[in-house]
């Protein structure tokens, strides 16, 4: 018969199955341990552990899925193919998550550093509006507000065209809230 | 070429087997398509789900206080009893890939039904959880209205409904799909479609149920419980 090709290679005896039936008790095992862990979760949320509730929340998770993806999901007796397949993605998800946390945490360092910031200010100040510009900090942010506020009252009715970026809509947004809440 | 096709050896029922496509030599590389196709297609999922896991870290990096107290409104119990059924319908589920891998089809069909029933139960609590919520005002963006109410969340809670309802929802919309093609496959079960050598439809079924599981792993603490 013709040759045959499974994800690029040639097999010999193609037309055995070869998949691998795990016995009764892996699953038992698998799903016992998948509660036990859950509960582990549920009961350490009443714990107050602070900051580190989020590693063991994640640890954990970790664990979880990682039985489910090796036992239920078979990837351990799997085509390797697969396995590849799956982490090649999760290092793409750790690359996203990365970059983006790299970029967000280091924004306002980069803006002080350089003056970003405060050059971008000046730009649109010198034009029609106000910029309040994108801020994290809210003391910085309400610091920037009161020198707009001191440099030229008049400005106010040109607030909404200078909405630029999140730092303004979330000030409004809170605002507005607080004001709704009382 | 075509001859040395025709003079396949005897014991290669492969030749034979009805479920093979055309365009495949051997049932082993018609699996070994689906089940790669069905892989790559779980990496999109992934990636799709992880722009919204993203979301929802960004949030709590800049507003943590908000974060905790909103989720504090999240039955912890709704969650925890949703993680167990979900769990137990992966479980089922892996059972009835097992049960054809055997050939069982009777035993096939009765694992269906018990995850059907689990992914079921989960829709129901998903139910109740989603009106408590409309009705308390937690919705996303402009439709938050908690606090009249008399639900006062510090900070942006409308955000963070907004990242609670799109991931949840988004998984909601799994699970709902995920009963719809199991449903589907308890029909062609019913039709002798499947058997111990012709059964990768059940597994990539599998596959995506349990990824759909995988999902709800990691939303689980996040959202419910994490401090």
């Amino acid at each position: 018969m013709a040759k045959v090709f499974l994800n690029g290679q040639p097999v010999e005896h193609a037309h055995e199955v070869h998949e691998h039936i795990s016995p009764m008790s892996t699953y038992n095992a698998v799903i016992g341990a998948l509660f036990v862990l859950t509960g582990l979760t549920f009961a350490v949320s009443f714990a107050d552990l602070g900051p580190a509730s989020l590693t063991v929340a994640m640890v954990v998770a970790f664990i979880k899925a990682s039985l489910v993806v090796a036992y239920f999901m078979h990837l351990k007796y799997d085509d390797k193919y697969h396995l590849f397949v799956f982490l090649g993605t999760i290092i793409f998800v750790g690359i996203f998550f990365g970059f983006t946390m790299f970029d967000l945490k280091s924004r306002d360092a980069l803006n002080d550093e350089q003056e970003t910031f405060v050059r971008w200010k000046e730009m649109e100040n010198a034009g029609k509006g106000l910029a309040v510009g994108v801020d994290n900090v809210p003391e910085r942010r309400a610091k920037v507000l009161a020198e707009i506020e001191a440099h030229g009252g008049g400005h106010g009715g040109g607030h909404g065209e200078a909405g630029h970026g999140g730092g303004e809509h979330k000030t409004d947004a809170k605002a507005e809230h607080k004001a709704a809440a009382h | 070429m075509s001859n040395e096709h025709a003079h396949a050896p005897a014991h290669d029922d492969d030749e034979h087997n009805p479920h093979l496509a055309h365009h495949f030599d051997t049932m082993g590389q018609q699996t070994a398509a689906a089940k790669l196709g069905m892989w790559l297609f779980l990496a999109t999922e992934i990636l799709m789900f992880s722009g919204l896991f993203l979301a929802y870290f960004i949030l709590r990096m800049f507003y943590p206080e908000m974060v905790l107290e909103a989720h504090e409104y999240l039955s912890k119990w709704a969650g925890g009893i949703n993680t167990v059924v979900l769990l137990t319908s992966s479980y089922t589920m892996a059972l009835g890939v097992r049960s054809i891998q055997l050939g069982d089809v009777k035993k096939l069909r009765l694992m269906l039904v018990l995850t059907i029933l689990c992914g079921c139960i989960f829709m129901v609590v998903k139910y109740f959880e989603y009106s408590a919520k409309f009705e308390h005002g937690m919705l996303p963006g402009k439709f938050y209205s908690a606090h009249l109410h008399g639900y006062e969340i510090d900070g942006l809670p409308h955000i963070f409904f907004g990242v609670y309802f799109m991931m949840t929802g988004l998984h909601g919309i799994h699970v709902a799909i995920g009963l719809a093609i199991m449903l589907w496959m308890f029909v062609r079960a019913g039709r002798g479609e499947f058997n111990a050598k012709n059964y990768v439809a059940i597994e990539n079924t599998g596959l995506y149920w349990h990824l759909v599981d995988l999902i709800w792993i990691f939303l689980f603490p996040l959202l419910y419980l994490v401090k």
